[in-house]
Order: structure tokens, then C-alpha cells, then sequence
């Protein structure tokens, strides 16, 4: 049977048109109400740049970010701190892809993994919320506003670790995995 | 079952389907206004410019308005904006205005505009014109995102990503 089979049929199959019919017309109103012109399926800016970190020791974190393929972040717009300190704290930043930029001069950015590494000045206790921004773009075209991201990470006692590693945005579950 | 209970039965389920693919297009597209209800909140919209001034977004009523939301951190956006300019040069006397909306600090703003000879204001916009960018659609609140009103302050078309010149041209021709 044809989706949009017209009424000639028997009842039960016209009543099985009819359901087809809202289906359709359900659907299309799907079409009528995203008027939002070609989303390239952009992922959320704590997909494209997913956050993680953990402690190596009592006195030093580790952040990570994994930058998905096709998406990358700016050097001079990664800031470390710790919640509610919020006082920058001073990390070495590795190296980045130097690209020319008319307005800025020199721009270094991230793609693949950034690995820093976080010290803590003084002893902060058990646990830290350790927060991070970045701020990147994607291949496709669009920049994304700068991001905050955070973890809690219970701290090793001193002379013990690493921690575990901690996702600030916990891989969602699907049909796929 | 009688035709008459079936025949409303299939009318419930119409109406649900109907109604469902309404709130999970909004949903997707993140726009629960009509056309004309988005144009009137942009429209009633009012940012300062560089200078701090308040300017209202509904000055420019009765034209053809394009509001870009840009900044400087955004390299895709400052490419785009050399086509702008020749379109405002182009059609302004036709009634064509674009109005840009930075999410960004006023100097740099400022800066940028004299370097490329911006011939068009720009507000300075912070998180709340990201989040009416989100209204009309931006639901991922990026940039470069590009909204064009027809003389009746009714949102006709809304891009995130480069607005290419091809799509920019057949649109505003239509609507000028």
C-alpha cells in the first residue's frame, strides 16, 4: 500500500491512510517550524572541546582537552582557575599551530589534544573544582563565544596518584555504544 | 468500532502528530516565535554603539535590514564582512541597511571597522544579543549568525555561517 493512499480502499486501510497522513503531516510541520537555515551539525562547544583533567599529585592537576576533528581552539584564550578562587593560575600552554591573522598578527591554536599542566599553589585541601575557558571555532565556519567547563577532582593524599581522569561533560549514551 | 469513532480517533492522532512535529521543530530550531513575533523582539532591541550611544534596532524600519552578529575573535566573520560593505554600497540608496552586533568589546570593535572601512553601524552586543540570537534560531549561539528583515520587520531568512554572497544577492533582490 502506497503511503498516501486515497479513501476508495475498505475502512480499515482508509483508517491506516489517514494514520499515514498525520504521520506526513506531523513530519512536515517539523519542516515548517526550523526555519534556522543549514545547521552543518555543529556539535555544543563542550562536545567540539571536551574537558577532562585529573590529579597527578596533591600539588598538580592535569587538564585535557580533547579537540574534535574539524574544530579548533584559539592559544590565548585557554584560562586555568580554580572555583571559587577564580584567580588565573599561571601554566605553561604548549605550542600551537602559528597562523597569520590579519587583525591579530600571530594566532596559535589547538587541534587534537592539549595536555597542561595545573599547579595548585598552596595546599587546597581534599578536593578542587578546577575550571577552564576556552574559546574556538569550527572548520565550518562558525566561532563559538568562550566556554567555561569545569571538574571536581578529589586530591591524592601527598605522595600518592594519580586520580582518575574526570570528564567535565560525561559522554552521552546512544542506540551505538 | 463505528466509522464515526474511528474517523475521530484518526482526528486525535492527527492532531497530535501535528502538534508534536511543532514542538520538536521549535525544539530543533529553537524558535518558539512566529516570523513577525521574532522581527518585533529584534526590533524593539536597543544596544550601544562604540561610542556608548543607545541605538534602537527599530530606527531602520521600513527598510531592508540585515543584522549580522560578529566579533573581531571571529575570523570567519571578519571574512565575510568585506561583502557587506559592497552590498551596503550597492543597495543602500534602494533601502538596504545592514546593522551589525558585535559580541565584543567596543575598542577592538572600533579598531577593526576603521581597518576595513565599515560603511554600516554596529552595536555592541553582549551574552543577552547571543540570547536573542538563540530566540531567532542560533541555537548553539555562534558566530557569524545573520538575520534579514523584509521592510515589515518580518524575519525572512536566518544563517549561521557565512551568508554567501550568491544567497545574499537573490534574497535582498527579492525583498528591495
Amino acid at each position: 500500500m502506497g503511503l498516501l493512499a486515497t479513501s476508495t480502499g475498505s475502512a480499515p486501510k482508509r483508517t491506516l491512510s489517514a494514520a499515514a497522513l498525520a504521520l506526513v503531516l506531523g513530519s512536515l510541520a517539523v519542516g515548517v517550524a526550523s526555519r534556522a537555515d543549514a545547521d552543518p551539525k555543529l556539535l555544543p562547544p563542550q562536545e567540539a572541546f571536551r574537558f577532562s583533567a585529573r590529579a597527578l599529585d596533591d600539588r598538580t592537576l592535569e587538564a585535557r582537552f580533547a579537540v574534535t576533528d574539524g574544530y579548533y581552539l584559539y592559544r590565548d584564550k585557554m584560562r586555568f582557575a580554580l572555583d571559587p578562587d577564580m584567580t588565573d593560575i599561571a601554566v605553561t600552554l604548549p605550542p600551537g599551530k602559528v597562523k597569520e591573522d590579519q587583525f591579530f598578527g600571530k594566532v596559535e591554536t589547538y587541534r587534537g589534544e592539549v595536555v597542561v599542566r595545573v599547579p595548585l599553589a598552596q595546599a587546597p585541601g581534599k578536593s578542587v573544582v578546577l575550571v577552564a575557558d576556552s574559546q574556538g571555532c569550527a572548520d565550518a565556519g562558525v566561532c563559538y563565544p568562550a566556554t567555561r567547563q569545569k571538574v571536581t577532582l578529589a586530591l591524592p593524599e601527598a605522595g600518592k596518584g594519580p586520580g582518575p581522569l574526570v570528564d567535565a561533560y560525561p559522554r552521552k549514551k546512544n542506540w551505538f555504544n | 468500532m463505528t466509522p464515526k469513532l474511528r474517523w475521530t480517533l484518526v482526528g486525535v492522532a492527527a492532531v497530535a502528530a501535528l502538534a508534536a512535529g511543532v514542538y520538536f521543530g521549535m525544539e530543533r530550531a529553537g524558535t518558539p516565535a512566529s516570523p513577525a513575533q521574532a522581527g518585533a523582539a529584534l526590533a524593539g532591541l536597543a544596544l550601544p554603539d562604540p561610542a556608548g550611544k543607545e541605538q534602537r534596532l527599530d530606527q531602520w524600519r521600513g527598510k531592508v535590514v540585515v543584522v549580522n552578529f560578529w566579533a573581531t575573535w571571529c575570523a570567519p566573520c571578519r571574512e565575510e564582512m568585506p561583502e557587506f560593505i559592497k552590498a551596503q554600497q550597492q543597495h543602500g540608496a534602494q533601502g538596504l541597511q545592514f546593522v551589525g552586533i558585535a559580541v565584543d568589546q567596543a575598542d577592538k570593535v572600533e579598531q577593526f571597522a576603521k581597518e576595513i572601512g565599515l560603511n554600516y553601524p554596529t552595536l555592541i552586543g553582549g551574552f543577552g544579543a547571543m540570547e536573542l540570537s538563540k530566540s531567532l534560531g542560533n541555537k548553539l549561539m555562534a558566530l557569524p549568525f545573520t538575520v534579514v528583515l523584509d521592510r515589515k520587520g518580518e524575519i525572512v531568512h536566518t544563517q549561521l555561517g557565512e551568508l554567501k554572497p550568491a544567497k545574499l544577492q537573490s534574497i535582498i533582490t527579492q525583498l528591495l
